[in-house]
């Protein structure tokens, strides 16, 4: 099956306390930090998934953009090819707080599981039973063409059916996150060009 | 092959020992951690001066224990595949580790602020540097050199790439393997995690209580078809097969039924295209905690069903050595086919009560054509790997 046949079926962008998928505002808050704007798009989203608490920031973040496009998709055969600037840099500085602590320096399993980048794919694996092939690329920049020519070989081998991807970021309270569902049917050309149309436009 | 075990410096030392029950398994002296005399590992004798007199490098080299290791075991098995130039073919080096240089970089943390004296050892802190300097020590030019840091199944990770790089016709001679030493940052984490045993490791047994981490290196040269044909050379096994899956259950845990580790015995099977009835013997990852055991043997128990071929941990001989696990085993597994043994699983007293499965326990000799290896990485990182004795 050639790559030219599949389809972006769907995307997720979450940046400005703003959730948007294929266009449409799912949900908005005009104020509030990162965190509490998660906690809350949770809440409006219905789910019920405790775990989502215990989760680092990168991971709710990824785990919410992941949540909106992967809800209605029966396929397991779904790869996750995700990247960001930052890798876990967010909590990184968390667990380094917490082991140079001047009073109780300790390394908390809770905090320490989630200083790699790729553990959100882990997370979303887990949420939706994917046993698929994942990776995690860190940019400069979202970079639509690597990202293709790793998801063109992955669909070409037959390796995967669909794949989630994109870009999900996290530092301080600079955050971006940009997913889109790679399937043989779907509304947007597969194209890196119409890719960073998408990440342009919101 | 090349290996540094617990139990031996050669392959031929590690398989004396495997069959004489000799484990390697001891109180730590070489680090000096709070958790001395709660611990026990599978330690390697030689220094890390020692090892650099053997290497004949300078002392002052900023080397990390896992690259003085990984360097010994990788240079032993070039010397026994008689290679004589290894830049006269494409040769690669894939290496697995996931200490790194953590432990000079720990020991050096707190000096650093001070002066940059051992910038050295800082600076060798990241898993690369130690396959960069195994590569360098080797003479390796303009090849591919790639590290892999999967947990613990970096090694059979590095097996599974290496073959498919000579499958693919990318390379036509590749050194894979693993190495990993003991240091205090990974004492202390599975310390955190309570899967450390206070006492000799006990694989599959119901009253397991945790793994005894080891340190370890392994190499082994895998050559394309076309270089053993132009050398006339003998080929100690094949890697018949590999499969590698996600258990997308949990950060560390795997998962109950083991489906990672279903899935990748399956994938295994299929690219060897062998039938489960012609496995010989499975070296298991068997580590001795509560929840690795029992996800293998449910694993085992899904594949295989009530024929569940002879199978054994050697982690009671070695210690839990983590990136290089799929090392070291896949250098014992292949020992068993030269040898038509299979090695004891030590410590072993009272089956688990979840199902009846039980290791060979005794030394048992058999003829082998196929011995299974697996190795299960944090992160729900499942590998196998099978090797043959025929094509």
């Amino acid at each position: 099956m050639k790559p030219s046949s599949f389809h972006i079926a769907s995307y997720c962008r979450i940046i400005d306390n703003n959730i948007v998928k294929n266009d449409e505002v799912l949900f908005t808050e005009k104020t509030g930090d990162l965190s509490s704007f998660l906690k809350k798009a949770y809440k409006h989203m219905e789910i019920r998934y405790p775990k989502f608490f215990k989760m680092d920031t990168l991971s709710k973040l990824a785990f919410i953009a992941a949540e909106t496009l992967l809800k209605d998709s029966v396929e397991k055969n779904t790869a996750l090819v995700f990247s960001n600037k930052s890798s876990s840099l967010d909590t990184d500085r968390k667990h380094s707080a917490s082991i140079t602590d001047s009073v109780h320096p300790y390394a908390s399993p809770a905090i320490f599981v989630y200083t790699l980048p790729n553990i959100c794919l882990g997370e979303i694996s887990i949420r939706h039973s994917l046993y698929s092939e994942n990776s995690f690329f860190i940019f400069d920049e979202f970079n639509p063409r690597l990202l293709t020519d790793y998801c063109d070989s992955l669909l070409s081998t037959g390796k995967t059916e669909k794949i989630l991807c994109g870009w999900v970021d996290v530092d301080k309270q600079e955050y971006d996150a940009f997913l889109y569902l790679i399937a043989r049917t779907g509304v947007y050309p597969y194209t890196t060009d119409e890719l960073t149309r998408l990440y342009r436009k919101t | 092959m090349g290996v540094l075990s617990a139990i031996g410096n050669t392959p031929e030392d590690n398989h004396a020992s495997l069959i004489s029950e000799k484990a390697g398994i001891s109180r730590i002296t070489k680090i000096d951690t709070i958790h001395k005399n709660e611990i026990m590992v599978g330690e390697i004798k030689a220094t890390n001066a020692e090892l650099k007199q053997q290497l004949g490098l300078s002392l002052d080299l900023p080397f990390s224990r896992t690259a003085l290791l990984g360097a010994v075991a990788a240079a032993q098995a070039i010397k026994s595949a008689h290679v004589q130039d290894i830049n006269d073919c494409r040769t690669g080096l894939i290496s697995g580790t996931t200490v790194g240089g953590m432990d000079k970089s720990e020991q050096y943390y707190y000096d650093y602020f001070q002066n940059d004296r051992h910038w050295g050892h800082i600076n060798g802190l990241h898993a690369g540097d130690s396959t960069q300097k195994i590569a360098a020590y080797l003479g390796l030019e303009e090849s591919l050199v790639t590290t892999i840091s999967t947990a613990c199944s970096s090694a059979a990770n590095a097996i599974m790439l290496g073959t498919r790089m000579i499958k693919s016709g990318l390379l036509d001679r590749v050194i894979v393997g693993g190495s990993d030493c003991l240091c205090k940052f990974t004492i202390n984490g599975f310390k955190t995690l309570m899967i450390l045993s206070d006492t000799h490791n006990t694989p599959f047994d119901e009253n397991r209580k945790g793994l005894n981490l080891g340190e370890a290196a392994a190499y082994l040269v895998l050559e394309s078809e076309e270089i053993v044909k132009r050398r006339n050379k003998d080929v100690l096994a094949y890697v018949k097969g590999y499969g590698n899956a996600n258990d997308a259950f949990h950060q560390t845990a795997s998962s109950d039924d083991g489906d990672g580790a279903v899935l990748a015995m399956e994938k295994a099977l299929k690219v060897a295209g062998l039938n489960k009835n012609d496995i010989d013997y499975i070296n298991a990852h068997g580590t001795a905690t509560p929840n690795n055991d029992l996800s293998e043997g449910r694993a085992l128990l899904r594949i295989f069903g009530k024929n569940v071929p002879v199978f054994s941990s050697t982690k009671a001989f070695t210690g839990h050595t983590l990136a290089a696990a799929g090392g070291i085993e896949a250098v014992y597994s292949v020992l068993a086919l030269q040898h038509n043994v299979i090695y004891p699983n030590l410590n072993f007293e009272t089956p688990m009560k979840e199902f009846d499965l039980i290791p060979q326990t005794q030394l048992k000799e058999k003829k082998l054509r196929t011995v299974l290896s697996n190795s299960f990485g944090f992160g729900g990182n499942c590998s196998t790997l099978i090797f043959s004795k025929e094509a």
